[in-house]
């Protein structure tokens, strides 16, 4: 394991496993209700409501960085669902089926309240359907109309103009399967939603990103990257999936300040930093490693990932006389803004630029397969750009099938090239 | 010219009749785009090499959405007028997507592609939504053609629509019971042919069909109903029954579910043509499991055994699959599942199935 640069990130780790264990404490001691949803759901509804989420995708990476997601794979196979079915959405369902708490990250998950999910990939419904029947909870779907305008600078208009950017049938079926949602939620905790309460915790969420937005212009800015990538994720995520609330504003700004320091007192991730590398796709959660593994040969950091960088661009919003129709239009187009073109390769490319990146590597995640989608636009543009692209083979929880030394040896030559082709340039 | 000819070459002709739109599945209403006056064709060439989709899409598409999406790219796409994508799927709806894109960049030149947003999670907002988006494809069609659909001509295409769903389930008809006279190898071609066609030709020639094969004597052999991946190929169902065995039904929108109820002609046209599609046609995204499989279930209580279908490619019907094996294991009907058609195991079931 890297060691870790930022004191933030350490902070960020204990908090999440103090939240989970208060989390399993407040559901086995005193019954309080949970949701277990997919990370594109507007969390903010949940939490406006007091009921704390698990988001799917945070359980399967915190699986797969356990190294526990073979061993769960393998039984959800043996159960007769084959090897070709997505693992990055099934990992935490597999780890339910395992049924074995003493072995599962932090004691496990306990059974929640719901489930929740946005029915983008046509998997989804099924995976939710199989973990709420398994657990005996209810799941309620928000089901998903595709886009049809995608004007491809998307996100020069998604903080201010987001009315105008998302369909309005698009954003009035999001609200209207949000007061389905409210009133499932208030039938469970019996509470009743707030407005304004959900008002100003999306105004805390805006507060947030513009922390994130800080870290990424510094990040742009600096001579070399203050943070590496897989900290700026871990501190990203640990914020993100509690977002709007005070501890999150709270560590996205100390997260912001502890970069700012570094960069003022001229510190870099890596001072031998040469090749600025881009990783597109969700995180490589198995072998985090991966992400350090070459910076001491070839001068090789990963300075972006989505993760930091779609906090400023893909959460603020402003405007929020209508805080429901606001969250519509942040949850409406996740899977359009970050896999499918024009958005996906728009905002890649334009990223890239800004970050001065020399090269990218694209997960092509054959596991996951609605998530390969879009890649061959991305990487057609980004070459089109200047901008070398290697593609990396892989999924990003489940570790059979992945060898680490000959992925690393082959990405070792993709740099060497990168090198020899920069100094032939120079020369 | 055969239905079976006609599904076989599935060739997409500018005859008279007017303008030629594709369609990418069962769910885009055709009874719509014929009453404004177009001429729809299911899109599902058969390429064994897609070079141009090769350039673009990944290989996490199916084969048949990236023959579309050739087709759709290469010259042979200019005969269409427009193509229509129901949002049915998760691969159509990126279909869509990547159109539009080639197009933008200008990198291949594409019919316009329209979307069709029709969800299938059974919710009161999901029904008003694709109600409201079935409106805005008549808008959508009145604006490609440059006239108006009247509600006679759409009363007119229901009854055309109608007549040939009627045909298909006097075929299925001779599927059904205990002494079928219809192979599911010939069925698949014999009903697969009305999404290549006019309907009221089509109505025709099944009727003609029909007449012949109701002069057969009885099929022997074990009654298999196929469960998974859409079988826009006689292969599977050939591969069975050279076995011995006969298949008499399919749970998807190629075989015994391609034409289902008759659309109501009691009611509003709009709506009528919107409950159809909504409520009575197959897709991977309905929801919850209790609807979709309820067809299954009733199904393979008549059959002899039931064979799943799930091929190298799929992702998504083999989260289904444990959950039907469970229900027939319940019930003590044999089943077998396979990833390809020329499975070995197929010929030891069929006989297994034979000895009882």
């Amino acid at each position: 394991m890297a060691e870790k640069q930022l004191e933030c990130t350490v902070r960020a780790a204990a908090y999440q496993k103090a939240w989970f264990a208060q989390l399993r404490q407040d559901v086995f001691e005193k019954q309080k209700p949970y949701a277990i949803v997919q990370a594109d759901m507007p969390l903010e509804l949940f939490h406006t409501m007091d009921v704390p989420v698990v988001s799917n995708q945070w359980w399967a990476a915190m699986v797969a960085a356990k190294r526990l997601a073979p061993h769960y794979l393998d039984g959800l196979n043996a159960q007769g669902y084959h090897e070709g079915l997505c693992r990055y959405c099934s990992l935490s369902l597999a780890s339910t089926i395992a049924e074995d708490p003493a072995q599962a990250p932090w004691g496990g998950l306990p059974k929640p309240a719901l489930f929740s999910a946005r029915l983008t990939c046509d998997c989804i419904q099924r995976v939710f359907e199989i973990w709420a029947a398994k657990l005996g909870s209810p799941f309620i779907p928000l089901d998903a109309p595709g886009s049809s305008e995608l004007p491809p600078r998307w996100w020069e208009l998604s903080r201010y103009r987001w009315n105008e950017l998302f369909e309005s049938h698009r954003l009035d079926f999001m609200v209207a399967q949000f007061h389905s949602l409210i009133a499932r939620l208030e039938q469970i905790t019996g509470s009743t939603f707030d407005p304004a309460r959900l008002r100003t915790l999306m105004e805390g969420v805006n507060q947030q990103e513009e922390y994130f937005e800080e870290v990424r212009e510094m990040i742009c800015k600096a001579p070399k990257t203050p943070v590496r990538m897989h900290e700026q994720v871990s501190n990203v995520m640990a914020a993100q999936w509690l977002r709007g609330s005070e501890w999150a504003i709270a560590h996205a700004r100390a997260f912001r300040d502890e970069v700012k320091n570094r960069v003022d007192a001229g510190l870099a991730a890596c001072p031998a930093e040469k090749l600025r590398l881009m990783w597109v796709g969700a995180g490589l959660w198995h072998d985090t490693d991966f992400y350090t593994a070459f910076e001491k040969q070839y001068g090789a950091v990963f300075v972006w990932s989505m993760y930091l960088a779609f906090g400023p661009d893909g959460y603020i919003r402003y405007g929020l006389d209508d805080p429901l129709r606001a969250l519509a239009s942040r949850t409406v187009s996740f899977n359009e803004q970050l896999h499918n073109p024009p958005w996906a390769n728009e905002w890649i490319v334009d990223q890239a630029k800004r970050h001065r990146i020399d090269a990218a590597l694209v997960l092509e995640p054959l596991g996951t397969r609605p998530s390969a989608t879009g890649n061959l636009f991305i990487e057609r543009a980004l070459q089109a750009a200047g901008i070398p692209v290697l593609p990396i083979v892989a999924d990003m929880v489940d570790a059979r099938g992945w060898n680490g030394s000959e992925m690393r040896e082959k990405v070792g030559q993709f740099l060497t090239g990168l090198s020899s082709s920069a100094a032939r340039d120079r020369a | 010219m055969s239905l079976t000819r006609i599904y076989t070459e599935r060739a997409i002709h500018s005859r008279n009749g007017g303008p030629v739109v594709g369609v990418t599945s069962n769910t885009v209403p055709w009874d719509l785009l014929r009453a404004a006056g177009l001429r729809p064709v299911l899109l599902s060439p058969r390429r064994k090499e897609t070079p141009l989709a090769d350039r673009y899409m990944e290989d996490a598409f199916s084969g048949r959405i990236k023959a579309i999406f050739d087709f759709l790219i290469s010259s042979e796409g200019e005969r269409l007028a427009a193509v229509v994508i129901p949002r049915t799927s998760e691969q159509e709806h990126k279909l869509y997507l990547y159109l539009r894109e080639v197009a933008r960049q200008g990198l291949a030149q594409t019919p316009k592609p329209i979307l069709y947003n029709l969800l299938h999670a059974r919710s009161p907002e999901a029904e008003a939504y694709g109600l409201d988006r079935t409106h805005d494809l008549k808008q959508q069609l009145e604006q490609l053609t440059g006239r108006p659909i009247q509600p006679d001509a759409l009363r007119e295409a229901i009854a055309e629509g109608n007549a040939a769903r009627q045909a298909i389930r006097a075929l299925l008809q001779q599927r059904a019971g205990i002494a079928p006279r219809l192979r599911g190898s010939e069925a698949l071609a014999l009903i697969g042919a009305w999404y290549f066609m006019d309907r009221s030709e089509y109505a025709l020639l099944a009727q003609q069909a029909l007449r012949e094969i109701e002069t057969r004597t009885a099929l022997e052999g074990p009654r298999i109903l196929i469960k998974g991946s859409p079988l826009d190929s006689p292969a599977l169902p050939a591969a069975i029954e050279s076995h011995g065995a006969v298949v008499v039904a399919e749970d998807d929108w190629w075989g015994s579910r391609s034409a289902g109820r008759d659309i109501d002609t009691t009611m509003d046209p709009l709506r009528a043509i919107f409950e159809k599609y909504y409520f009575d046609a197959p897709s991977p995204r309905v929801f919850p499991s209790e609807i979709s499989d309820a067809w299954f279930y009733s199904k393979a209580s008549e059959v002899d055994g039931v064979i799943f279908y799930l091929p190298q490619e799929d992702d998504v019907l083999g989260w289904d699959y444990p959950r039907l094996r469970d229900y027939l294991g319940d019930r003590a009907i044999p089943y077998l599942m396979v990833r390809s058609d020329s499975s070995d195991e197929i010929g030891a079931f069929i006989e297994r199935l034979r000895h009882g």
